[in-house]
């Protein structure tokens, strides 16, 4: 039997864990020691044609919208969050988010964009510009519930699969961004379902409530998908598969 | 200003905290320390402990409140960067210092009903004068109130403390050391950045000096409450500790030895300290210091 | 560069029917394994044995092993795994049920 095995905590003690301060700073440890701004020092820029290099800047300005979303918003929620262990963790995640914006500005910069936070106006999506004004709507209002379902399950499940994909591609340099952020983002995803998963075992009657937001967002996001697959280059034919990845959080939550 | 704030990165951060001087600690102390045995042991001695970590914890929740809300009003990424990266900083205090809640017996059903019970009222209001602000996205008052006036107090009282603890319980005084360094930094951005906020919106002066007087009132009733209010319970804990060989013979901290002051002289020279610093800090920035009325 | 974890599920599913039936016709008898740390650095030191990324194409899943439905990372135990098993994934902190499908395969269910 091993000294430490997790799954033999008593459920409180795993949600002590896996929320706590000290748990984040040993798990992104593995990951982000031997990295500068998430790339590994050393690491040769890639050649690119102007017009591959031009499609790169819209995707990572897009990607500089939803973490901006993701950092206002995760930054906001803190003080509505129901219990400490959600502020805690949501305090690692406003921390995970500028992180995320940090790197991928640093990268924008690499790329020779000479005023990232400019560019990333001019060349914001407007479907996710949509997106991220409603869901700071939502944490204005202090709904917790709306702007969970909204962050943690739609927004960083379209990142987590969108990044995946793109870090198939990528070049060396963006990969290894990429490959460190998309880390982060199971934490928050799974915050997300689980937050929002026990909330509707409890109160069912939001369950109505949610499924309003999702299908006001839906339309948002999946344009959104579409998009910025189209400049990241990702095969129609494995689209179907990324969209199932949003599609099978909202079924196990009861949101169909 | 951008040359300063790229000091403030998260990349920077990260070499600094977890893998700088947080690095092989657990809940901010070396894994192998434990409260003192006789801290636990002790109901006087243990309930003195939970009414000063009951304080730290309140600070500490507001700090956080503070820091996250002015993530969003804050002007610019650099700003933003570095308040999420004090986001973090505080969630750790408040995790810390509750941990060290539990560790003297508090038990995790009764946390709440426990600040409660041990919160100072003034310290509750102090949080709510600057939290008014934060709501508000007033980022110029709540930068000073969070960043000069709570973090300017909180980084004395966690040296006093760390004072009278080094010797005594250096699994505390380990936990006060890193947080005193996560202060460092907080200071030092709400310097930096907001004297160039001031100079910029000289309009501004008045209403966040009148801020600065409202919480600095509630500051030095707290420290009241504390010390002069609670003389008796000081000085019993003082006899039990000595009683029981427990506590540093000596503890030195601002030419003051905290180990043999009476309340009220201890009250005096954490009063003195915070007030000091307050005064240099405001006047960095090109603000006057509002004294408050003296509490009763 | 890493290599994107994008299980096949229909293979998986196959893999996990053949691996239930062989679990099954090897007795009751609970199998228990000794873990080693295979790379995985998304959760602190001492967790990581208990966590791998998918392969792909090729990869087969123990019987200690089970695919986190959420975030899709194998989550090991050192026991074999079976239905009524309860398990966590701390990488994206999910609690699992292990259930026995009506196909017989053993799936995990994320408890809310």
């Amino acid at each position: 039997m091993s000294e430490f095995d997790p799954h033999a905590l008593a459920e409180e003690d795993f949600l002590e864990e896996v929320r706590s301060v000290d748990f984040w700073f040993q798990a992104v440890d593995g990951y982000l020691r031997d990295r500068s701004y998430g790339r590994v020092d050393g690491t040769p820029e890639p050649v690119m044609e102007a017009g591959e290099r031009d499609n790169l800047i819209t995707t990572l300005c897009n990607y500089c919208v939803g973490e901006t979303a993701a950092l206002e918003a995760s930054s906001g929620l803190v003080v509505i969050a129901p219990n400490r262990h959600a502020k805690i963790f949501l305090a690692t995640q406003v921390l995970d988010e500028a992180r995320h914006l940090e790197v991928f500005i640093r990268r924008l910069s690499d790329l020779g964009v000479e005023d990232p936070e400019h560019e990333i106006e001019l060349r914001a999506n407007p479907n996710l510009v949509r997106f991220k004004d409603r869901l700071l709507e939502f944490v204005a209002d202090r709904d917790w519930d709306a702007a969970v379902f909204a962050q943690n399950v739609i927004l960083e499940t379209m990142e987590y699969t969108v990044f995946r994909a793109h870090l198939q591609d990528a070049d060396p340099v963006t990969a290894q961004v990429l490959d460190g952020v998309v880390k982060d983002e199971r934490r928050h995803l799974g915050f997300g379902e689980n937050d929002l998963g026990r909330r509707l075992v409890a109160m069912p009657e939001k369950r109505e409530r949610l499924a309003e937001v999702r299908a006001e967002l839906d339309e948002l996001v999946l344009v959104t998908f579409e998009e910025v697959q189209d400049s990241v280059g990702v095969e129609r034919s494995a689209r179907a598969d990324l969209g199932g990845e949003y599609l099978a959080a909202v079924e196990r939550l009861g949101l169909t | 200003m951008a040359d300063f704030l790229s000091q403030y990165s998260i990349q920077r951060w990260l070499e600094m905290c977890p893998q700088g001087y947080l690095e092989d600690t657990v809940y901010g102390h070396s894994p192998e320390l434990k409260e003192p045995v006789i801290l636990v042991g002790n109901e006087t001695l243990r309930e003195e402990s939970i009414r000063t970590t009951v304080q730290l914890v309140v600070g500490e929740r507001c700090a956080l409140a503070a820091s996250s809300g002015l993530v969003n009003a804050a002007p610019d990424f650099p700003s933003k960067r570095f308040l999420a990266t004090q986001t973090l900083d505080e969630a750790r205090h408040v995790e810390i210092f509750t941990r060290r809640l539990f560790d003297l017996g508090v038990k995790e059903d009764d946390l709440e009903s426990t600040l409660d019970e041990f919160a100072n009222p003034n310290l509750v209001k102090f949080a709510e004068v600057l939290l008014e602000k934060v709501e508000a996205g007033d980022f110029i008052a709540g930068v000073v109130g969070q960043n000069i006036v709570l973090e300017g107090m909180a980084f004395s009282v966690f040296e006093m403390l760390e004072a009278v603890s080094r010797e005594a319980n250096p699994k505390f005084a380990e936990t006060l050391t890193g947080t005193i360094a996560d202060e460092r930094r907080h200071v030092g951005f709400g310097e930096n950045r907001i004297g160039s906020l001031i100079r910029e919106h000289p309009e501004r002066k008045a209403d966040v000096e009148k801020m600065q007087a409202e919480m600095t009132y509630h500051m030095l009733a707290t420290f009241a409450d504390s010390f002069r209010g609670n003389a008796a319970v000081v000085e019993e804990t003082r006899a039990v500790a000595a009683a029981e060989g427990f506590g540093p013979e000596t503890a030195e901290w601002h030419g003051t030895d905290l180990a043999a002051a009476s309340p009220e002289e201890m009250e005096a020279i954490l009063a003195d300290t915070v007030l000091g610093e307050f005064k240099t800090r405001l006047g960095r920035i090109g603000l006057e210091y509002q004294s408050p009325p003296v509490p009763a | 560069m890493s290599t994107v974890e994008q299980p096949d599920r229909e293979t998986e599913l196959a893999e996990l029917v053949e691996q239930h039936r062989a679990r099954r016709a090897e007795g009751s008898e609970r199998r228990h394994y000794d873990l080693d740390d295979r790379g995985f650095n998304e959760v602190p030191k001492k967790w990581r044995k208990f966590y791998r990324h998918w392969l792909g194409a090729g990869d087969t899943l123990a019987p200690n092993e089970i695919i986190c439905p959420v975030c899709k990372v194998v989550i090991r135990s050192v026991k074999e795994i079976r239905a009524g098993d309860r398990l966590y994934c701390m990488p994206c902190m999910s609690r699992l049920l292990v259930v026995e499908a009506d196909d017989g395969t053993l799936v995990p269910e994320v408890v809310y």
